[in-house]
C-alpha cells in the first residue's frame, strides 16, 4: 500500500509500495499539487513503471509552468530505478544524508 | 524445491495477491530480501503489459522455481499474441522530461534488473522467464 502525507515543510511524503494497483490515487493526488515541491522518498520501498509514468507526468505539468518536484532521500532499490530509468535526467535527486 | 504455480486474473488488481505469491516462496525457498524489489518489479511489468498487450483472455499462470544458483519465474499468457521482449528497443533514457514518451522504460528497466531473460510461444501458450541470480 501507498500512503501519501504532506510533511511539516510542505514536502510531499511518499512511503510504502507504489504499484500499479497505487498508480491511479497517486496520480489524482499528484494532479492537485501547484508550485515547486520536494518530494520525499525516505520510506518508499517499491515503485514501478506506472509510478515513473506518474512522476514523469507531473514534472512535466509543473515545468510548463516553470515549477518542479525535486525528489530526496532516494536510496536503495528505488535510487537503483530512478537511476535505470535516467531520472536523473528529469528530476534533482537527492541522496540521504550521510 | 517443487515448483509452485498459481494463476491471478488478468487485471491490476490482482498485484497485491501476485507480489504474497512470491513473498511467500521466498520465505519457504530461503531466498534473500534483496532480490524482492528486482523479481517484484520484473513480474508486475511483464503481468501489467500482459493486460494491457497481451490479447489472451485466460488468467495469467505465474510459477515459481528454485534451480541451481537462481530464481527462475514464468509467466504465461494463454491465448495471447507473441511478444519477445528480449527484442524491445531500449527506452531513450539519455532525454529529458519534455522530450520523453511514453512506453519502452519498464522492460528497458526489467533488463537492467534480472540476470536472464528466455521467452517461448508453443500453440498459442506465450511465456516469458525471468532469472535471478542468487548469491
Amino acid at each position: 500500500m501507498l500512503e501519501i502525507k504532506v510533511g511539516p515543510n510542505d514536502e510531499i511524503i511518499l512511503s510504502g509500495r507504489f504499484d500499479a494497483s497505487q498508480a491511479e490515487r497517486a496520480e489524482t493526488f499528484l494532479a492537485a499539487v501547484t508550485g515547486s515541491r520536494v518530494v520525499d522518498l525516505a520510506e518508499l520501498q517499491y515503485i514501478s513503471s506506472l509510478g515513473l509514468g506518474v512522476l514523469l507526468a507531473t514534472q512535466k505539468r509543473l515545468m510548463d509552468r516553470g515549477e518542479s518536484l525535486k525528489l530526496v532521500n532516494v536510496r536503495g532499490h528505488v535510487r537503483d530505478i530512478l537511476h535505470f530509468a535516467g531520472f536523473d535526467r528529469v528530476f534533482a535527486i537527492e541522496p540521504p544524508p550521510a | 524445491m517443487t515448483p509452485e504455480r498459481r494463476s491471478f486474473p488478468r487485471e491490476v488488481g490482482s498485484l497485491p495477491a501476485v507480489f504474497d505469491f512470491i513473498d511467500e516462496f521466498f520465505d519457504r525457498a530461503a531466498i534473500g530480501g534483496e532480490h524482492r524489489v528486482p523479481v517484484h518489479f520484473a513480474v508486475e511489468e511483464l503481468f501489467t503489459n500482459l493486460i494491457k498487450y497481451g490479447g489472451g483472455r485466460e488468467e495469467i499462470l505465474v510459477e515459481l522455481r528454485r534451480e541451481p544458483g537462481r530464481l527462475a519465474v514464468s509467466l504465461t499468457d494463454l491465448g495471447g499474441q507473441p511478444f519477445d521482449i528480449r527484442s524491445a528497443p531500449d527506452a531513450r533514457v539519455d532525454l529529458g522530461p519534455r522530450e520523453r514518451t511514453p512506453g519502452g522504460l519498464g522492460i528497458h528497466i526489467l533488463k537492467r534488473m534480472v540476470d536472464g531473460i528466455d521467452y517461448e510461444y508453443v500453440d498459442g501458450r506465450s511465456t516469458t522467464t525471468i532469472f535471478k541470480k542468487l548469491g
